[in-house]
Parts: structure tokens; C-alpha cells; sequence
């Protein structure tokens, strides 16, 4: 008993003793001789997160843009405006099936090996195979027809399809084997030279890189965690810390506060279905609760999403109404009042939930209005987002549980149960494929399988319109068309919480440029424009 | 249990109350326990969950008097919590701590009355329980039954018997050669009769002791598998969660989120560590003789 004492009072003397260290040590180290940093010419980074699947664009690696160790044939410019990376030209056939893509004849892969019309249809044929998170569905074929054109032949006219080609990194044919998401070789500013797993990659230019060098030669990114960057920025020990908006709000000697505008979203995605169903691989689908349109519009209407911002975000942020708010293809008819109780509690009484037994919370004959809201553990931000939710809609009667899982238990529990999901993409294919019948049950995109035959349709013409003009139309009747839709005063499969600025501490004279505006990325977007960043002289 | 260094208990006892004489003492402290326990059970049923619910426009706080513990990053006043979670804490602490002494009052009467081969298999599944480590399989169960309070629990429950099983079964034994038993024997009474009338009422006791003595070990254990996060909600006050989401939080200065909390609990499970021990000198008198 005396020994589990004394072990009680250890632990809590190494809590009580990383306080005292964290608060007092950064003081001396972080006000480090300014001369020293300027000619440094490599970065200490705490902005990612590790990627579980390594660093191959064939299984998603960045599939936001910026792979880093890739390059891809179009990029986005500031503007969100495409422009030519790869390619030197594209041309689209009449009917706009078929696309025409010219390559860059200078370009090499960092093994010293040119990079061909060859390593690109390789590329997109082996991602259209591996059923992979690239949606390649559209694509029927792929043909390099000489050494730096290639051919894209569609089943039908979508004017999304630039979109994949901008984000997909291009990987070398005859390097690309079942090792290479943990050796990756490519034709992006960056090579691969070490990762510890769990810890740390270390990365180095790549000489061979046709574009603009950066000034850094060597960039380490740490994988820290989000209260462990912030120490490590506090102690002085990084570059540039990505950090939650929880704890903007203290200062770090030696560093500036950058707070960068994003599409990056959360909010929370109902089942739609009723319970039952399972998936193919075997995983329960729907919940009886949230397929109540009742129960997902009086969340809607109930959640406070300015005190949300103000009080989680610190007020780096700002209420989101749907998936794409601000975005030129959003429906600013979707904004709905929020902060409504009393509204709220009326369409759950229509709808036949009453508290018959007097516990404070809601049945509808047998089924009590109850779920449970999962979100993955490491994330503080999305944690204190769900308890704030829960408790937010407690008065109405509505009990949810929030528990924090890991991804591979959410891949499990995320088709039958409330989750704090995070999506924001330059691309509208990412409403597609969030609200479409289509991509029920299908990775992470729609597992509440929401359906609505009208949304399909609307989003069928989106993709096929031959102008933007023409689709930007149809996506906006897709969220609300007066009668129905898929936003949050339509079906409301979703409620959409906060939109995020991006916060990240970076070293007081380090000029990081003018990034865009960040889409949801886990951090790696925000290489995008690695070019630009210097130190101040 | 292992029994304690007498010396060990003298000095703990000296640093309350030093005028008094050691009887004295042993009620004293007793008392106070007891009347903290039962202080932190009342808060706990008494305190109102509004006071633990989020209300974002109060965050961030450090201690006043309007919130003794201050309240955390999302505006829940950490009193409440602390309350409310040594209090779901001795719950849970209690129930697994009775369930495991009911599996070792049955394994260790079993053991040493059922014959050889069965204490040998029950004195095998004691030394394999005993050669892991209480916290990994403590684990392991409460992952395989999904977490939650029945996770933890169980996990507890199932870890904590074995000791105390063997102090039961060396007790039976030593019963079992005592001179009344082997009249009854002789007098031709059935095992089981001899075990309920003879044995059994001998050990109730150690039942007692035993159970008091799991309490402090059971809710250490609790708050271990909910810091790691194999256990309850993060809505759910436990001390466990309150101290592993604290962590998080520290880094910004917030010292008093984690700090009032693990005290609490410190001084709970020492209350309970004394109650046990002076227990133990009351009820069993060879204790009392040291």
C-alpha cells in the first residue's frame, strides 16, 4: 500500500514538476541570438500530422494539394486560379470527353530519371485501380500517346476533372513499388531522406527540382502533437508550431502569432439511414435517432455557433453553415438562425418526442433521444467542440455521449453513429461526394448514407455543366432550391459547426509569405509556398 | 494484502495527532476519514450538474472563491468536477473492489477445502494473475469489453482478487487443522457443512479488511485505465479524465486544472489507506498485538 503511495505522489510531483518547468524554462532559451537564425538555411517544423499511409499520392498523400516529395500537372494559384506546373498546356475536346495534356520536356525525378508522358498514365491507372480516396470514377481510360502528351478519355463531361489533375501527384513508374509510400521519389521541391516513425521526417531540396528553389535546404517536421509543439515552440526547440486556438492566447517570447484564413471546416455528420444495414465490410449503418429529421434540424437551430467561435476557437474562426461557406458555388440561403431553443424544442414536440418519464430527456414511443458523437481523441479542438454541442443541446432533451476514438475505431463507428468530422476543399467534387448517393458507404465520404433523388439530380448537372456559371447555379440548388436540399434547412444531414483559421507560431523573423487561403490538410498545405518563406534580415 | 511494517503505521499515525495515545488516535483519524468519505459522497449526490456543464463565457478562470478550483477551458467549474469525479470514483472503486474480494473469498475457500488438485489449479491461476502486471490486464479487459464504467469494473474486479486470495486460502488452511474442525470431522459433518458453520464466520473479517484494503488500490486503478483512456466518456467527471485531459491544458499555465484534482484524490485514498489499516488493528487482534 505504502509503494502505491509513493507512486501516487510521483506522478503527481512529475505533474506538478512539468508545469513548473514548462512555465519557467522557455524564458531564457526562447530569446535566442537573432544572428544565429538568419543564416540558418534549415527549419525545424511542429505543422503535420503523420500520415498513416506514407507518402504516396496513389493513396491519398496530398490529395489537398502541395505533395511535397510530388508534383502535379496544374497547381492553384493565390487566386485559386489554375495554372501550369507539369503541363505546359491542356485542351479539352468539344465535348469534353477527351483531355489533352502537354508535359514540361525538363523535367526529372530526384533519382536523376526523367519524368514522361509514361510515368503519368501510370500514375492515374494505378490510382483509378486502387480504390483509393482519388475519385477516378469519371476517368475511363488514360494514354500517353507520345513521350509528353498524354490523353484522358471521360465517361462524360465533367468540369470538376481539373481538380484531380491538380492535386494528384505525379509518381515515377519505374520506382513505384510497395515500398514507396515510405520511399517516396518524385519530382516535388523536396526529397525524403529519413523517417522515424511516430517522431519525425527529415526532408532535403531536391536538386534535380525544375521550379523556383526554396531557401531551405533541410526541413525537419516533427510529430508532436498539438500540446507538444506548443512546448516546443515555447521552449524555443522549433521553427514554426501549428497550434489549437485553445492556447492563443498566451504569449511565446521569439514568436509571432499567424493566424491564417481556411476553408477548413468541422461539424458534426448525422446518420441519415435508420439502423440495420450493414456495410460491405461489415459495419453497422444507420441510427434510429439521428434519421429523425427532427431530432438533426432542432440541433441545427439549437447550436450557438458564435459562442462556439468566441469560446473554442478564441474567436479565430467563424460560424459555418455548410460545407463550402464563402466559396463561390455556396447558397448563402442556407445561413440558418441559430441559438434558437425555443424553435427548436417546438419541431421536436411536433414531431412526437416528449419526456413521458420525467428524466429531463426525450422518448419517442420506446426510443430515447439519445446517440453517441465520436471524434477522434487527439484532437483538443474537435473534443471540446463535442462537449460544448452536447451540452448545448441538453436542454432540449437530447443526450449525447461524446467519446473520443482513434481513426481505425472511428472507420468502424462512423457509419452508425454522430461524428465530428473535418472536410474545406478548393473543390466543389467534395460536396459531391459528401452529400451524394453515390459515395454512401464509401471511406469517409457520406457514411450517414444520405440520399435525396432531387440533390442527385441537381449535382449530376453541376458536374456535367460546360460553364462554371452553369454549375455554380446547380450547386446552389443542391444545398436549398426553396423546397429542398441538402443544407441544414433542407434534409440537415450535417451540422455544420465553425469554420477554422489556421494558427501557427512561427519564429519572429521568419517571413512565411502570403499563403492561401488553407484547405482542411493536416497541417501540410501549409508548405504550399515554401518558395516564398526567408528570413528577415 | 502484505501486512505492514508496524513501524511504517506508527509514524503515519504520529504526523495527525501527536498528544493523543495511540487508541485515541486510531479513532481520530478514523473519524475524520470516515466523515471526509462521506463529506465527498454528499457533495457529490448534492452538487447540481449545471454547475459541471459548459458555459464558454467563464473559461480559463483560476481559483476564487466563487470557484474554489477554477474552471477549466471549457467554463466547467472544476470543484464541481472534482467532486463529482471522486465520487464516480469511489462507486466504481467500491463496487469492483467487493466483487473482487467475493471472487477471492470463493476462490481461496475453495482452494483449501476442495483438495489438491483444485488449490493446485487455484494456486496456479493466483501466480499467473500475480506475475502480470494489474494495469495490463487491467487494460486488456477493459479494451475487450469496450470501455465504460462496466469496462472498468470488470477489469478491476477481475485483477485485484488474487492476493487476497492467497491470504484466504493460508487462513483456511490453518483453520482446517484447527482442533474444533477436526472434532467436527470426526463427529461426521459434511466439507461444506464445516466450511459454511466453522470456517466461513472466521473469515468475515478478513472480508471486511480485505475489501477496505482493495478500495484505495481499485479507485488508483480507475483513474489509471481513464487517464489512458481506456475507460469512460470525456463528459463523465472521473478523476482519471480530468487528469489526462488537464495535460493537454498545462502547457498554457493553467496549473490548477490538474493540481486540485490529483490532490483530492491523493487525500481521498489516503483517508481510505488509514480507515483500512486501523480496521485491520480493530477487527483482527493479532494485528493489535504489534
Amino acid at each position: 500500500m505504502s509503494k502505491k503511495l509513493l507512486s501516487l505522489i510521483m506522478f503527481f510531483a512529475l505533474i506538478l514538476s512539468s508545469i513548473l518547468l514548462t512555465s519557467c524554462s522557455p524564458a531564457e532559451k526562447a530569446i535566442s541570438p537573432t544572428e544565429e537564425n538568419i543564416n540558418k538555411d534549415e527549419l525545424v517544423l511542429a505543422i503535420g500530422s503523420e500520415p498513416d499511409d506514407g507518402f504516396d499520392p496513389i493513396n491519398g498523400w496530398g490529395r489537398y494539394g502541395s505533395p511535397l516529395f510530388q508534383s502535379t500537372l496544374f497547381v492553384r494559384d493565390n487566386n485559386f486560379k489554375i495554372v501550369n506546373d507539369l503541363a505546359t498546356d491542356y485542351d479539352i475536346s468539344e465535348d469534353g470527353i477527351v483531355w489533352t495534356v502537354k508535359l514540361r520536356e525538363d523535367v526529372k525525378f530526384s533519382d536523376g530519371m526523367a519524368l514522361t508522358a509514361a510515368d503519368v498514365e501510370y500514375t492515374f491507372d494505378a490510382a483509378s485501380k486502387s480504390g483509393s480516396v482519388i475519385d477516378l470514377n469519371i476517368m475511363k481510360s488514360v494514354e500517353a500517346t507520345d513521350e509528353y502528351t498524354v490523353k484522358f478519355i471521360l465517361n462524360e463531361p465533367q468540369s470538376t476533372f481539373i481538380n484531380v489533375l491538380a492535386t494528384t501527384g505525379i509518381v515515377p513508374k519505374h520506382a513505384h513499388d510497395e515500398n514507396y509510400a515510405e520511399n517516396p521519389i518524385g519530382s516535388g521541391p523536396f526529397k525524403l531522406v529519413q523517417w522515424d516513425k511516430g517522431q519525425q521526417i527529415i526532408v532535403e531540396v531536391n536538386p534535380e527540382y525544375y521550379g523556383e528553389k526554396p531557401n531551405f535546404k533541410k526541413l525537419t517536421f516533427l510529430f508532436l502533437g498539438e500540446d507538444g509543439a506548443f512546448a516546443a515552440a515555447k521552449a524555443g526547440q522549433v521553427d514554426m508550431a501549428s497550434i489549437p486556438a485553445a492556447f492563443s492566447q498566451q504569449e511565446v517570447p521569439g514568436m509571432k502569432l499567424v493566424n491564417l484564413n481556411s476553408v477548413d471546416n468541422r461539424g458534426i455528420l448525422f446518420p441519415f439511414a435508420a439502423s440495420g444495414g450493414t456495410t460491405e465490410e461489415g459495419f453497422p449503418v444507420g441510427n434510429d435517432v439521428t434519421a429523425d429529421i427532427a431530432i438533426r434540424k432542432a440541433i441545427n437551430i439549437a447550436i450557438d455557433r458564435t459562442a462556439l467561435v468566441n469560446g473554442i476557437l478564441e474567436g479565430y474562426g467563424t460560424p459555418a453553415y455548410s460545407v463550402c461557406d464563402g466559396m463561390p458555388w455556396w447558397n448563402p440561403d442556407t445561413v440558418t438562425q441559430d441559438n434558437n431553443l425555443e424553435e427548436a424544442k417546438k419541431i421536436l414536440a411536433d414531431a412526437g418526442w416528449m419526456d413521458t418519464n420525467g428524466d429531463g430527456m426525450l422518448q419517442k414511443d420506446s426510443l430515447k433521444a439519445e446517440f453517441t458523437m465520436i471524434y477522434p481523441a487527439s484532437d483538443q479542438t474537435r473534443q471540446s467542440l463535442a462537449i460544448a454541442v452536447a451540452d448545448m443541446i441538453k436542454p432540449l432533451g437530447i443526450h449525447a455521449i461524446a467519446e473520443g476514438k482513434s481513426w481505425d475505431e472511428i472507420e468502424k463507428m462512423m457509419y452508425s453513429n454522430a461524428v465530428l468530422f473535418g472536410w474545406g476543399s478548393y473543390d466543389p467534387l467534395e460536396m459531391f461526394n459528401l452529400y451524394s448517393s453515390e459515395t454512401a458507404g464509401k471511406g469517409y465520404y457520406n457514411t450517414g448514407f444520405y440520399s435525396n433523388s432531387t440533390v442527385d439530380e441537381y449535382m449530376k448537372k453541376a458536374l456535367e455543366a460546360t460553364t462554371e456559371e452553369e454549375a455554380i447555379e446547380y450547386w446552389k440548388k443542391a444545398q436549398w432550391d426553396g423546397t429542398t436540399g441538402f443544407s441544414a434547412k433542407g434534409d440537415a444531414p450535417w451540422a455544420w459547426l465553425v469554420n477554422l483559421d489556421h494558427l501557427y507560431l512561427v519564429k519572429e523573423n521568419l517571413e512565411i509569405g502570403t499563403p492561401k487561403v488553407q484547405p482542411h490538410g493536416h497541417g501540410w498545405p501549409m508548405t504550399d509556398n515554401i518558395v516564398e518563406w526567408h528570413w528577415n534580415k | 494484502m502484505k501486512s505492514i511494517d508496524p513501524t511504517i503505521v506508527k509514524k503515519k499515525t504520529l504526523i495527525y495527532i501527536p498528544k493523543l495515545n495511540r487508541r485515541q488516535r486510531t479513532i481520530v483519524s478514523t473519524v475524520f476519514a470516515a466523515m471526509l468519505l462521506l463529506a465527498i459522497i454528499l457533495g457529490g449526490l448534492l452538487i447540481s450538474n449545471e454547475r459541471i456543464t459548459t458555459n464558454l463565457e467563464i473559461r480559463n478562470l483560476s481559483p476564487s472563491l466563487e470557484h474554489p478550483f477554477g474552471t477549466d477551458w471549457l467554463g466547467r467549474d472544476m470543484f464541481a468536477r472534482t467532486i463529482k469525479g471522486l465520487t464516480l470514483s469511489l462507486g466504481v472503486g467500491i463496487t469492483a473492489a467487493a466483487f473482487s474480494v467475493l471472487i477471492a473469498l470463493a476462490l481461496g475457500m475453495l482452494a483449501a477445502t476442495m483438495g489438491k488438485r483444485i488449490d493446485a489449479l487455484i494456486s496456479w491461476l493466483i501466480d499467473l494473475f500475480l506475475s502480470v502486471p494489474h494495469l495490463v490486464s487491467l487494460i486488456l479487459i477493459a479494451f475487450t469489453l469496450g470501455g465504460g464504467v462496466k469496462g472498468v469494473v470488470v477489469g478491476v474486479a477481475l485483477t485485484h482478487w488474487p492476493s487476497l486470495a492467497r491470504v484466504i486460502r493460508a487462513e483456511v488452511m490453518q483453520l482446517r487443522s484447527a482442533e474444533f474442525v477436526g472434532i467436527s470431522r470426526q463427529f461426521g459433518k459434511a466439507s461444506w457443512w464445516i466450511a459454511t458453520r466453522h470456517i466461513f464466520p472466521h473469515l468475515i473479517p478478513q472480508f471486511f479488511v480485505g475489501l477496505v484494503l482493495l478500495f484505495p488500490h481499485a479507485v488508483l486503478h480507475e483513474a489509471a485505465v481513464t487517464f489512458l483512456g481506456f475507460g469512460l466518456s470525456p463528459q463523465q467527471p472521473a478523476i482519471g479524465i480530468i487528469l489526462s485531459e488537464s495535460m493537454k491544458y498545462l502547457s498554457t499555465g493553467m496549473w490548477w486544472l490538474a493540481f486540485f484534482p490529483g490532490l483530492a484524490l491523493l487525500i481521498m485514498v489516503r483517508s481510505f489507506d488509514i480507515l483500512g489499516d486501523n480496521l485491520h488493528m480493530l477487527i483482527d487482534p493479532h494485528r493489535g498485538h504489534e
